[in-house]
């Protein structure tokens, strides 16, 4: 299984850069080239990954939550996959490289970082912690995503109003489906954040008996959990849309980067575990 | 092949000529009766606002010429106008007319309303009878081409005139336009056809108004929308998303203020001006208010010209599709000469002959092996004797004709000896 764990190591990043190139390459052509191969090329290293992701899971006897290298190819995994499911449900199959690009950049990272450690602290090889934490992830996700699309919105935005009708505007979706594909991952990611913070409560304070209200990471959390609650409800009340909103999106995201590697690299608590 | 065509277009002549040899579907019907009486054994018209064109089989001893004489007598138009007349031969004929339908040869490069007109003037020349064998291979070939000019190349993508590049603009902000409500102010030519484009994308409500009452209310009509008194529409703006103006006011309509009062009004929800008028109707100051998306006749350009730069980097491509679709149909003609078929139909014979016979050889004695090569070969020469003699037969008395054309065709098409299929995309072509 070890070596089973240690091609997959090397083949995932290749696997991303081809479904990154085949999004690419279908970009930049158009019309409909490579529509359903690129979904099933995703797919394919989509899977590939899940299976390496248990295998880990199987042979390390622990979830691959240990260092920040396993937490890169999780975060990989889940931005890929919310994109995918994304895909499947809209049906907008023109974005994929923007996202994309972003598992390949965590992959190849965790690819060659990446510390197989045997050893471990009891409390992570805890089932618990590790849905707590992929729902984080997952959460993370959504939120990366949203912001990508809220990137990709801002960019349309302004070449609508400064009449440059290059690459992007003859690409990429209208204003509106780029607003939507934000919202709805944003609200994904907060439904998945809203879970991981559930488990955190329930489970944390028993867990360690060093726990705190004040940490760092979950005060963070809190933080751009309350953001994205408050624009999504804005959203729904209809007070604010298009880039109120998208820019809102765009605050989120770099306050739970802010947030992570505050609390993850310079802050020290119990909720710090490598 | 004898196929002659006779083209007068927009390269050839002006305007002015096309509007007088323009035939109207009636009168395209009434020449083919004529047409039929001794000039062509079948053929096809097409008249559009760009070209006027006949192609057909003529009967002996009929040129271009007497064609180009048949239509200006019919149009009354004098014989001094002959040199705007383009004259195509056998496979030039058949290249021109693919040419035609792929809008290679359209005023705006790939325009995608050519392909229906020409399959409009196939099924008025099948409804009269005017297309026989021969021809109905041709339309066949020439909308196999069309289908694959659009599908397989961009020449007829993106929007290449100014009323459709608005609704394409429209279509980046806003993508349900079923939900959307648009008011086109001024219904002259241009504001016409951009409620026409917006109508067909669905728009959820159309509004129009225009200075002149009378010419709204008959848009409106057609279009199934709503109609502004002139007047009061100012008062109305706020209700829409979309506003396009195509007026032909010396001053602007629309001022800064106006547009500032209906956003407010509808709190800002976005909202596209598309002025595409000259002189402009709508204050280019819109544009710095939140959520307004301004764009005028400029903007507009540059999407169609860019456009128009992608189309013209698609023709080699169309172009290989017509070489390819020509020589693949001169091709086929050809095997329709009675010599390489007799040949074929006798290959295909002893092929089969001589597998039957290595299939079995071992189950005869050494001494009558030989006896069987003979009698075998001598069973299918006098199998093949008749055919082949009725076949020349045929074919020299009546060369070029449905009757011949069409026997050894179905010969062909019965021992599988067709290279292409034009028989199965004949029908497929036609029947859609």
């Amino acid at each position: 299984m070890k070596s089973a764990i240690d091609f997959f190591n090397i083949i995932l990043p290749i696997l991303y850069v081809l479904t990154f190139g085949i999004y690419y390459y279908s970009f930049r052509m158009g019309g409909n080239k490579f529509s359903n191969s690129k979904r099933l090329f995703l797919f394919v290293t989509l899977l590939i990954h899940l299976i390496y992701l248990l295998f880990r899971t199987l042979y390390f006897n622990h979830p691959p939550i240990t260092n920040v290298f396993e937490i890169f190819t999780i975060l990989a995994f889940a931005v890929s996959f919310s994109y995918f499911i994304l895909e499947l449900v809209t049906d907008i199959r023109g974005t994929g490289p923007f996202i994309i690009i972003i598992s390949l950049f965590f992959q190849i990272i965790s690819s060659l970082l990446i510390k197989d450690l045997y050893m471990v602290k009891e409390v992570l090889r805890s089932n618990l912690l590790g849905i707590h934490v992929f729902s984080a992830l997952l959460g993370y996700s959504g939120i990366t995503i949203a912001a990508v699309y809220g990137i990709l919105y801002l960019l349309l935005f302004k070449q609508i109003k400064l009449n440059k009708f290059g690459l992007m505007f003859e690409r990429l979706p209208s204003l509106d489906i780029l607003e939507q594909l934000s919202y709805y991952s944003a609200i994904i990611g907060f439904i998945m954040l809203s879970f991981a913070i559930t488990i955190g409560l329930i489970w944390l304070p028993e867990a360690f008996p060093n726990f705190s209200y004040t940490d760092p990471k979950l005060i963070g959390t809190s933080l751009v959990w309350v953001l994205y609650g408050t624009g999504i409800a804005s959203k729904i009340f209809g007070k604010w849309r298009g880039r109120k909103v998208i820019y809102l999106s765009i605050a989120g995201f770099i306050l739970a980067i802010i947030s992570t590697i505050l609390s993850n690299f310079l802050a020290h608590s119990f909720h710090s575990f490598y | 092949m004898k196929l002659i065509a006779l083209s007068i277009n927009h390269r050839t002549s002006t305007v002015e000529l096309r509007e007088t040899l323009h035939l109207s579907e009636q009168e395209i019907i009434d020449n083919i009766s004529l047409l039929k009486n001794g000039i062509l054994k079948e053929g096809l018209i097409i008249s559009t606002c760009n070209r006027t064109e006949i192609y057909g089989l003529p009967f002996n001893n009929i040129s271009n010429d007497d064609l180009r004489k048949f239509l200006l007598q019919r149009k009354n138009v004098s014989a001094e106008n002959s040199n705007i007349f383009e004259n195509y031969f056998s496979s030039e004929a058949l290249k021109h007319l693919f040419r035609v339908i792929t809008g290679l040869d359209s005023l705006l490069i790939g325009d995608n309303q050519i392909f229906k007109q020409v399959k409009d003037s196939f099924r008025i020349a099948d409804e009269q009878k005017f297309s026989g064998f021969l021809m109905k291979k041709i339309f066949s070939a020439a909308v196999k081409t069309g289908k694959r000019a659009i599908s397989e190349t961009e020449i007829s993508s993106g929007a290449v005139t100014i009323s459709y590049a608005a609704v394409q603009l429209i279509e980046k902000i806003f993508s349900n336009l079923n939900k959307k409500s648009a008011l086109v102010i001024g219904v002259g030519e241009t504001g016409e056809i951009a409620a026409k484009h917006l109508a067909d994308k669905g728009i959820g409500e159309l509004t129009v108004t225009n200075r002149t009452f009378d010419k709204a209310a008959k848009l409106a009509e057609n279009l199934n929308s709503r109609i502004l008194p002139y007047t009061k529409y100012k008062e109305h703006l706020y209700e829409f998303d979309i506003i396009i103006s195509a007026t032909s006011s010396p001053n602007l309509l629309i001022t800064k203020d106006d547009i500032a009062g209906a956003m407010k009004k509808r709190n800002y929800s976005s909202m596209v001006l598309m002025d595409i008028a000259i002189p402009r109707d709508i204050d280019p100051n819109c544009k710095s208010i939140d959520y307004v998306f301004y764009h005028d006749i400029d903007s507009l350009n540059i999407i169609v010209e860019q456009n128009l730069l992608k189309r013209k980097k698609e023709i080699p491509k169309v172009e290989k599709i017509i070489d390819e679709e020509v020589t693949a149909f001169m091709q086929w003609y050809k095997s329709l000469e009675a010599a390489p078929t007799i040949k074929n139909l006798r290959d295909h014979f002893e092929k089969i002959r001589a597998e039957e016979v290595s299939k079995n050889i071992n189950k005869f004695s050494e001494e009558d092996r030989e006896k069987l090569e003979i009698i075998s070969k001598r069973i299918i020469n006098k199998i093949l004797h008749q055919p082949t003699v009725n076949l020349k037969k045929l074919t020299e008395n009546s060369e070029d004709s449905n009757d011949s054309l069409n026997a050894i065709d179905s010969l062909r098409e019965l021992f599988g000896m067709n290279d292409n299929n034009y028989n199965e995309d004949n029908q497929n072509n036609l029947k859609e």
